[in-house]
């Protein structure tokens, strides 16, 4: 039962993570991006093949892989939204983040392969460690310390103020001289790389294999909409709730019902509490 | 004067007709090849791609089938079953091709024999799953590979008979394929008035298995038996058994042998112990020898390969090159290609000598893959794409 539970904690932290990207994204562009999943697959594929492929240390190949998942951010703002947004249509960033998503899934399958590959270790330590294993608590640990880094960022930072007066009214921001479109960009810039690192910290758990994005993209959504869109701590609870969830229904109903307790959970939290468990109900005059 | 047009344009599309006819009996013979040589299901269909490029070009440069050529259509369905029933109806309807081989997978496999079984066009069937062949409504579908049964009846005997065992964990992934075979594995294992202590199917997202090898051992087994194609789910399953050293025997689906799975175990000791469904063509003897048809094929094969150790698993490229002779075969014994010929010369064929096993079909039958061919290997013993036979 105690695997059970750290198995359910360390996937809850990494759905946690990746909703956590989607709100950095949201934040600036009320765009929900279907590529959100696959930056972290991009961190474990890239990780995997710096260390094993070109023979990096962790420590060079961490700061490689947080620059390319920035810049498939970047590159996500720059080809499926910006346009997109910018010819006024509301749900066309659907599609196109999604072509994009799956563009990258067919590339990488083509470049990696498509079996799944060892992500290395990255700490010394015996296999025989059970629940207290680095692949359980690496991205454990970083939800922790992303959750509370982005609370400071948002409060303590002047770049972060930027983020929120983008989020709250963007013609205000741009009245008030803030260069609305570079904020967006740095913001997918910065969840690509944060998608990344999310990816290299749970690559030993979920392996370094082409397919995850789109699921982790759905996972991260279900912990988003639980938790409460716009609310990091919302993700948090979001992500780990579910992660928890879904350990413990798949050992106690079985992994035949392991999708259904997933969408299961987003059902009841829209149906009880449609703006999440943190979320704030928008008001809407009329 | 009208009887007279009409003489001469019956007499023309006569002509014609027997020109074209003429032609398609002269002209190349087209295989239509489908295999999803990219996507998630890439890996096999690789390795059967190689056979089948191979036994082409072996049979044009010896100059064909009684003189023509084979022109081989190749269209890559990526793993998608709506895809494939495209490129099948493509090839039959628009190429016209004399013969339809695979696809690969069972999905794909289930959406285009039936499409291929309409126009009468011969299918070699190179997925193993039981839906597709059947004599009634796919007469000119033949399989050239063993069935799902029938690997899970190879291992069912061997823990019954060879390794005494009657405590079966039965492991199964979420997938169609993983679902199915479980079921089927359940019902072999009541034929033998056994009844598995634990049964589960897995997501294959799941990153963690050790709950289920917990609950395996909390039952009482004394073996596991797996049927997932999915070296993620494979590899997770052993780990989870060597992390908590539990040295319990493993046999089940022929991935646990694939190469990805050696690269994934936190310890290269987890793969001890572990069994794969096979065939006795395509493992060493006590002696380290093959089989002669399948060494002949390895040493005309490996050049082609690199010249080096061959890393695919050889019973993948052993399956390509079988399915194109097998075509070549019904082609020759036809003297034609016309499609009701060459399925009454499949039909009667028996004892074809093919790599993988020797073939023998029926006026009824369409598996031809002989029981005695299946066979129990090491997983861990790989050697130019072969493996160990597993002692009885």
């Amino acid at each position: 039962m105690l695997n059970t539970l750290v198995t359910g904690l360390a996937t809850g932290a990494l759905y946690a993570i990746v909703a956590m990207v989607f709100n950095i994204m949201f934040s600036t562009s009320k765009v929900l991006s279907l590529t959100t999943g696959h930056t972290a697959m991009l961190g474990g594929v890239f990780g995997a093949w710096m260390i094993t492929g070109l023979g990096l240390t962790w420590w060079l190949a961490l700061p490689m892989t947080l620059l390319a998942g920035a810049v498939f951010g970047w590159l996500t703002e720059t080809i499926a939204i910006r346009r997109v947004l910018a010819s006024g249509d509301d749900h066309l960033w659907v599609l196109s983040t999604l072509a994009l998503g799956t563009i990258v899934q067919h590339l990488m399958a083509l470049w990696w392969g498509t079996e799944p590959k060892p992500f290395p270790r990255l700490i010394t330590q015996d296999f025989s460690a059970g629940p207290w294993d680095q692949k359980y608590w690496l991205p454990m640990a970083l939800a922790a310390a992303v959750a509370t880094g982005l609370a400071l960022f948002y409060k303590r930072t002047m770049l972060g103020r930027v983020f929120t007066a983008v989020s709250e009214d963007p013609f205000a921001a741009r009245a008030r001289g803030i260069a609305v479109e570079r904020v967006r960009a740095l913001s997918f810039a910065m969840a690509g790389a944060l998608g990344a690192l999310a990816g290299f910290a749970a690559g030993q758990l979920t392996y370094a294999f082409f397919a995850l994005g789109m699921w982790l993209t759905l996972s991260g959504f279900i912990a988003l909409a639980a938790g409460g869109l716009g609310s990091n701590l919302g993700a948090l609870v979001g992500g780990v709730l579910l992660g928890l969830l879904s350990a413990f229904g798949t050992y106690f109903f079985g992994a035949e019902y392991q999708q259904t307790v997933s969408v299961g959970i987003l059902l009841l939290v829209l149906l009880v509490k449609p703006a999440g468990l943190f979320g704030k109900s928008v008001v809407r005059s009329v | 004067m009208k009887f007279k047009a009409r003489l001469a344009a019956a007499a023309a599309f006569l002509s014609m007709s027997l020109v074209a006819q003429a032609q398609a009996q002269t002209g190349p013979i087209r295989f239509g090849w489908m295999a999803s040589l990219t996507g998630p299901l890439a890996t096999a269909a690789i390795g059967i791609n190689a056979g089948v490029q191979f036994a082409v070009d072996e049979i044009n440069a010896a100059g064909g089938i009684n003189g023509r050529k084979i022109e081989l259509l190749t269209r890559d369905t990526a793993g998608d079953p709506n895809k494939a029933a495209t490129f099948a109806q493509q090839l039959v309807l628009a190429d016209k091709v004399d013969f339809i081989l695979g696809p690969v997978n069972s999905g794909e496999a289930l959406a285009t024999v039936p499409l291929v079984a309409r126009s009468g066009t011969p299918n070699i069937v190179i997925s193993a799953v039981e839906e597709c062949i059947d004599p009634v409504k796919y007469p000119r579908a033949f399989r050239v590979i063993n069935t799902t049964g029938q690997w899970i009846t190879a291992a069912d005997d061997y823990v019954v008979k060879s390794m005494k065992r009657t405590k079966v964990a039965l492991i199964g992934d979420t997938t169609g394929y993983g679902t199915v075979s479980v079921r089927n594995a359940t019902e072999d294992l009541a034929k033998r008035g056994l009844k598995p202590v634990y049964t589960v199917l897995i997501d294959p997202n799941k990153t963690d298995l050790s709950d289920e090898i917990a609950k395996a051992r909390a039952a009482g087994a004394d073996v596991i038996m797996p049927w997932s194609a999915a070296t993620g789910v494979l590899a997770r399953l052993l780990n989870a058994r060597g992390d908590a050293g539990w040295d319990v025997p493993v046999i089940g689906h022929p991935s646990l042998m694939a190469l990805p799975i050696k690269q994934l175990l936190n310890k290269p000791s987890y793969w001890d112990n572990v069994y794969g469904s096979s065939y006795v063509s395509t493992s060493f003897d006590a002696g380290g020898k093959l089989p002669e048809r399948t060494q002949a094929l390895v040493d005309k094969i490996r050049p082609k390969l690199g010249g080096k150790d061959i890393d695919i698993l050889f019973w993948w490229i052993a399956l390509g090159y079988d399915a194109v002779k097998l075509a070549e075969h019904g082609v020759r014994k036809a003297g034609s290609t016309d499609a009701a010929a060459i399925q009454k010369a499949l039909e009667t064929t028996v004892d074809f000598k093919a790599v993988l096993s020797t073939l023998s079909y029926g006026p009824g039958k369409r598996d031809g893959f002989p029981d005695n061919n299946m066979a129990i290997v090491f997983a861990n013993t790989f050697k130019d794409g072969n493996f160990r036979l597993a002692p009885k």
